[in-house]
């Protein structure tokens, strides 16, 4: 009777799911489309998404080109520009894949890999107040502006001697760039001066779509165009229209961006569905809003006048966990981003490889874990990239290995007992390097909570650190003339979804003496000691520079996977500069109004070209 | 025959405080007639302005047991209502202090206060109440009063506040004014105006007054009849001529000894010896028997009453008339005799 | 008087050099991180530090960049006057993000002040007649509460009772006027009983002081002397007098205010200039930390001399030359 009565209900599940298949298609080569307007689950058009947070975070005043952090991404790429390629605004490897967005499909590179030629789908319109057809010219004009000092672009480093012929200065000019060229209005070939095997990625940066010089030309500074961005996607700044364009004096702010208070977005009356299979659009409006009271912001998800909260406090994360009610409200994801512990390479006690392995095992990365919020913040990182990015290939490599990651004390002392600095070879430091290490951290918790278990750690393996909490930790840290032995201070993200964005933390002719993010100074040279004035205490720190150009090369696909998982072995085993101990997560709560949630992979956020309110909100 | 306005009978004014019970005023009787000044002296603390500030309740008597009758035109003011009291000060009975600068409120204009006391029991306008004042100015002697009456009481010098507040005191024709040291603030020179200002007062309008003073000085230009104070009570009470020619209590005399005169130019002031006592703790008989030079046997142990024994008007001393007349005579002599050295 | 007033006005102008010579050296001169990094990307080249650095007028020599700055504040820039030049942050005028949130704290300020100077003098009086009994310990142990308590604990108390739990209050947030006044004023009352809570405190205390010490003057026998009723004794003698201080106090108090709310705005998400001042601290946008502690001196130096001068016409007795 039961396994009878299993047939039934299995059979009925696949009638269900083969009409809702059915029911859900259309265009697109995978199920998650609904954009003919129709329901898809609970998933109605119409209503308001409000999203409230302290702060915009916006680091060049919303303009693409100045922007690196998610909150922005997640908005330029689900609402505001599309771009030659982009992502599918899913969660997982699957968000991370690139398709065809501006682009009638994702080309090949020609040969010898150095030629991508693209043709730009017709029908694809700027919004008001331009309402015209996106051509060649305005993809060249990103790039432009990219090459334009003055706009200062935040990572023109990734195009910068990669295009032919952009170089960062003046603007250049229509057809300035060499190594971009326009036949007709809708082929773009772009010509690179090595085959780049991550370049579509970089393409699917917002700092790459489509701009009007015509409004946009008329700003010369960094951050000033943000407040008259022209959309080229599903929605715009409410207020768009009204926005005077016919001269660069007659333009003013949109009303409906004030970067102290809110951004208000509503559809793009321009924008047509029919071009675009990866965005759903459900949602009328968008609004981020800024709420300086962070209790009142968590507060206002129960009455739903807050829609969502990106990574809430503490007190609120274990209400949503304990409360199975509130289960489905709850959304952890994979945040593709590292948190570690940099160790100067340059510093004693840890020019010593030896003692950095010590510390690898001796670390109580369960205990960092907890000062973090404990499980849902993420998986503990055994090895430096995120495995998610490698697609999972070293997801099973550690090692430092520990009982529940809480270090190994016996296996640490060991490998201290080589190291020079343990003078009697008991396995704990006694050398005078070993006491009174320098530590930095922030003065906020986590940080606060973490330092102490750092020195506890450490203390195990004799080395006592001086913990100085800061409030700005990333300027001594940063400034390479600072020399600060260690740090817990630092996490680093993808910038998007290639190991390369990852790789420069460790190029050492990247070190730069302000600003700079390789900390540990893996392939530190005389040189550059003598440029950044400092001397040059450990003339035997590795580089990694070779191996990483060796990767760089590679084009995409899972060779370029496995020589990256090299890259990572490489670190961890022969030069060792981290104790990497987060992937972290990243966790959103969301209210009652929201009838579909979904991640967006690429830039970390919310994927709100997918998600879903109830109407009358 | 004469009027008499006020009558005194045995006011008893006791403060409970969290150090004891003050005995500020402890039994004190008199009456003050029509046209007739009062004196009323003696040191601080020795009752006079609690006895009159109390008849017009204007000392906080929450914490105080009051006993005795105040009678003021047949009625006894302690028992009157606040209403009906309210309309008895300022109208009937006014009150002139001590300092005029701290009397005066400093953000109002001199002007506009006499106005106030005019129109607080007279309904007529504000012009008119202004007229008025502006003569009561000129009638106390204060020069172009119509701009005076502009000002405020810090531009006003000592005299011619204090002559601003008899004006206020005499806006609506009181029957008796009580005057609280109304010269002690003031100069000298400016001390005799006042003085005869208030009598002119007193003669024009034909009205009562008691002036209460620590200088003995002061009440033998004005007083027709002067009562001195001690420890909360009277110890002499006379004519002014009775207690300048024939003092009966050993304070007179001392009162008397003290001041200054011209006739005597090159003598020490002689003061009188001690302290005045402590409220709290009166000594026991005689409060004034640890200061007496004279003081005798029953002297500590026996509260002398005020009564006539013979010298012609009442007194509060154990000593017997003859004792008193001679050792009066020694003393004035004695002062002589400096003289004469 | 006219002299007096001209020369202090002559002192306010330096008052407000000396106050922008010290604004500029203690935040462009002492802090030892550099202000353009943060706004110099992810990974900020020398080339492109140096560009932000041009942009952000770091480059010239420390007195240059002085003078610029208080040139341009007296004569005004490229935006308009005062010239405040731009946020590092939001890249988009000082000048304007200042008026237009000066407007919602002077909204805030100044539906507070009316409360608690209504509630604080009131307050104040009745403690001060009925002193000692009930009536005044119970005003006074409250009027402690008020001045002990933390604005932010009692404001996000208030949010808890009156928003979430019984719903009176719509909640945190600014409505303009222009959009009607049942938001504007549903969004403003709670606000402004919290800020208000604080200075009615104080204010009840320093009132009922104040009277206390006035009843005890002289002329108060006098008024009394002279026949006026109890009423009148009070309400127009004794306060006359002890009301006069607090106009100062209230004066200062209310130009401080000006200068930002900092935790009642924080809290109930008001977008004034104390929010205003909390954000750009936080991420060292110095051109606006700058502007309004410029603004917010000049608020006080000149409610300063408003004060004075009022003064002098309340009590006739301060004389200015």
């Amino acid at each position: 009777m039961r396994s009878k009565r299993n047939v039934w209900i299995i059979a009925l599940m696949l009638v269900l799911s083969l009409v809702a298949a059915a029911c859900g298609g259309g265009d697109g080569d995978d199920g998650d489309t609904g954009q003919n307007g129709e329901a898809e689950g609970d998933a109605e058009r119409g209503g308001t998404l409000t999203w409230e947070s302290e702060e915009f975070s916006f680091t060049g005043g919303f303009d693409p080109v100045g922007e690196y952090l998610g909150e922005a991404w997640g908005v330029y790429t689900n609402l505001l520009l599309r771009n030659l390629v982009s992502y599918k605004h899913a969660p997982d490897a699957e968000g991370n894949e690139l398709i065809a967005d501006l682009a009638t499909e994702v080309p090949e590179p020609s040969g010898d890999g150095t030629e991508y030629t693209f043709t730009i789908k017709d029908g694809v319109m700027f919004g008001p107040p331009l309402s015209r057809e996106i051509v060649c010219e305005d993809v060249e004009y990103a790039f432009r502006r990219i090459a334009t000092e003055t706009l200062v672009a935040q990572y023109g480093n990734y195009y910068e001697g990669v295009i032919e012929g952009l170089e960062i200065g003046k603007d250049p000019g229509k057809g300035g760039i060499s190594g971009i060229t326009c036949s007709g209005d809708k082929e773009i070939t772009f010509t690179l001066s090595e085959p780049t095997g991550d370049f579509l990625y970089r393409l699917a940066m917002p700092a790459a779509a489509p701009v009007p010089e015509e409004v946009a030309g008329c700003f010369k500074r960094a951050g000033e165009y943000g407040r008259y961005l022209v959309s080229s996607s599903g929605y715009m700044f409410e207020g768009s229209d009204q926005m005077d364009a016919s001269s660069c004096d007659s333009l003013e702010p949109i009303s409906g961006f004030d970067p102290d208070r809110e951004q208000i977005l509503v559809r793009n009356p321009d924008y047509d569905q029919a071009t675009d299979d990866y965005r759903e659009n459900w949602i009328d409006e968008f609004h981020h809003v800024i709420n300086t009271n962070t209790n009142d912001l968590e507060q206002r998800l129960d009455t739903g006048d807050n829609d969502i909260v990106y990574t809430p406090t503490p007190q609120t994360l274990r209400k949503f966990v304990q409360d199975p009610e509130l289960e489905d409200r709850l959304h952890v994801y994979s945040g593709d981003r590292t948190w570690y512990v940099t160790m100067n390479l340059n510093e004693a006690p840890f020019d010593d490889i030896n003692v950095r392995k010590a510390v690898n095992l001796v670390m109580d990365k369960d205990g960092l874990l907890r000062a973090w919020g404990g499980a849902n913040q993420g998986e503990i990182a055994t090895h430096i990239i995120p495995n998610s990015m490698l697609n999972d290939t070293l997801s099973d490599y550690d090692p430092y290995p520990s009982e529940n990651f809480a270090g190994d004390e016996e296996a640490a002392k060991a490998a201290m007992a080589e190291s020079k600095y343990d003078t009697d070879g008991d396995g704990i430091c006694d050398a005078p390097e070993c006491k009174g290490i320098l530590q930095i951290g922030a003065n906020v918790p986590p940080n606060t909570d973490m330092l102490p278990i750092v020195e506890a750690s450490l203390e195990k393996i004799g080395i006592t650190l001086e913990s100085r909490e800061v409030t700005d930790a990333y300027t001594p840290i940063t400034t390479v003339a600072r020399r600060v032995p260690i740090s817990i201070r630092p996490g680093w993200g993808k910038d998007y979804p290639d190991v390369y964005t990852f790789a420069v933390l460790f190029q050492g002719n990247g070190i730069a003496c302000e600003g700079n993010y390789n900390y540990s100074l893996v392939g530190l040279t005389q040189e550059k000691a003598d440029e950044c004035g400092i001397p040059l205490n450990n003339p035997d720190i590795p580089s990694v520079d070779d191996k990483i150009d060796e990767c760089y090369a590679v084009s995409q696909g899972p060779d370029r996977i496995t020589c990256w998982g090299e890259l990572d072995q490489q670190l961890m085993e022969e030069v060792v500069p981290w104790v990497p101990y987060l992937f972290a997560n990243v966790v959103y709560t969301v209210s009652g109004d929201v009838t579909k949630f979904e991640f967006d992979q690429f830039s970390g956020t919310g994927a709100w070209s997918k998600i879903a309110v109830d109407p009358s909100t | 025959m004469a009027e008499t306005l006020l009558e005194v009978k045995d006011l008893k004014v006791h403060f409970n405080t969290p150090d004891g019970v003050v005995k500020a005023v402890d039994g004190v009787s008199f009456s003050v007639d029509r046209g007739e000044t009062l004196g009323v002296v003696g040191e601080s603390g020795s009752g006079k302005s609690v006895t009159c500030l109390t008849a017009l309740r204007l000392v906080n008597l929450e914490t105080a047991d009051v006993s005795g009758e105040v009678i003021f035109k047949g009625r006894d003011l302690l028992k009157l209502k606040n209403d009906e009291l309210r309309k008895v000060r300022g109208k009937e009975l006014a009150m002139v202090f001590q300092d005029p600068f701290a009397c005066l409120h400093p953000l109002y204009r001199v002007g506009d206060q006499i106005v106030e006391a005019i129109r607080t029991h007279d309904d007529c306008g504000k012009d008119e109440a202004a007229k008025r004042g502006i003569e009561l100015l000129a009638a106390v002697g204060i020069p172009r009063p119509a701009e005076r009456f502009e000002d405020y009481p810090h531009q006003y010098s000592g005299g011619m506040r204090q002559r601003a507040m008899i004006a206020m005191a005499l806006v609506h024709n009181p029957d008796l004014l009580i005057a609280d040291e109304p010269t002690t603030a003031l100069d000298v020179t400016v001390q005799a105006q006042i003085l005869e200002l208030i009598d002119k007062v007193k003669q024009d309008f034909n009205i009562g007054v008691i002036l209460i003073t620590h200088d003995l000085g002061v009440v033998s230009d004005v007083a027709q009849k002067v009562m001195v104070m001690y420890a909360g009570r009277p110890v002499e009470v006379g004519s002014r001529d009775e207690v300048f020619r024939q003092p009966l209590h050993p304070y007179t005399w001392g009162l008397l000894e003290s001041i200054p005169r011209v006739d005597q130019k090159g003598t020490r002031l002689i003061p009188i010896a001690g302290a005045p006592p402590s409220l709290i703790r009166v000594p026991t008989g005689c409060p004034f028997h640890p200061r007496c030079p004279h003081r005798f046997e029953p002297c500590d142990k026996e509260e002398p009453e005020l009564v006539d024994r013979g010298g012609g008007h009442p007194d509060a001393c154990h000593l017997t008339i003859e004792d008193k007349k001679r050792l009066w005579d020694e003393r004035e002599s004695r002062r002589a005799g400096k003289v004469a050295s | 008087m006219g002299r007096y007033i001209a020369r202090r006005l002559m002192y306010l102008v330096l008052v407000l050099l000396v106050i922008t010579l010290f604004t500029f050296v203690i935040f462009y001169v002492l802090p030892p991180s550099d202000a353009a990094l943060a706004a110099a990307g992810k990974l900020p080249t020398p080339e492109i530090l140096a560009e932000v650095r041009e942009q952000f007028g770091l480059n010239d020599p420390v007195h240059v960049r002085y003078v610029n700055f208080v040139r341009d504040i007296a004569l005004g820039d490229e935006y308009g006057w005062p010239g405040f030049g731009i946020s590092f942050d939001t890249r988009s005028p000082v000048k304007d993000e200042i008026f237009s949130r000066v407007g919602v704290t002077l909204q805030l300020a100044a539906g507070a002040a009316m409360i608690w100077l209504v509630l604080g003098i009131a307050t104040g009086i009745v403690s001060a007649l009925n002193r000692r009994k009930l009536v005044d310990r119970l005003v006074m142990g409250f009027a402690l509460f008020g001045i002990s308590a933390p604005v932010f604990a009692v404001g996000l108390a208030a949010l808890y009772l009156f928003a979430y739990r019984w719903e009176i209050s719509p909640g945190t947030g600014y409505f303009p006027l222009s959009e009607g006044f049942g938001p504007w004023f549903g969004h403003f009352w709670l606000p402004w009983v919290v800020l208000a809570l604080q200075y009615a405190a104080f204010y009840a205390r320093m009132v009922r002081g104040n009277l206390l010490d006035t009843m005890g003057e002289d002329y108060i026998r006098t008024a009394r002397a002279k026949g006026l009723s109890e009423r009148k004794v009070i309400g127009k003698h004794g306060l006359r007098a002890s009301l006069t201080p607090i106009v100062t106090i209230f004066g200062l108090d209310f130009s401080l205010l000006l200068g930002g709310a900092v935790l009642t705005e924080t809290v109930f998400n008001l977008p004034g200039v104390g929010q205003l001042i909390v954000r750009s601290v936080a991420r060292s946008d110095l051109p606006v930390v700058v502007a309004v502690t410029v603004v917010a001196a000049l608020f006080v130096s000149f409610m300063s001399l408003v004060v004075d001068i009022l003064y002098a016409y309340l009590d006739p007795r301060v004389r200015y030359t």
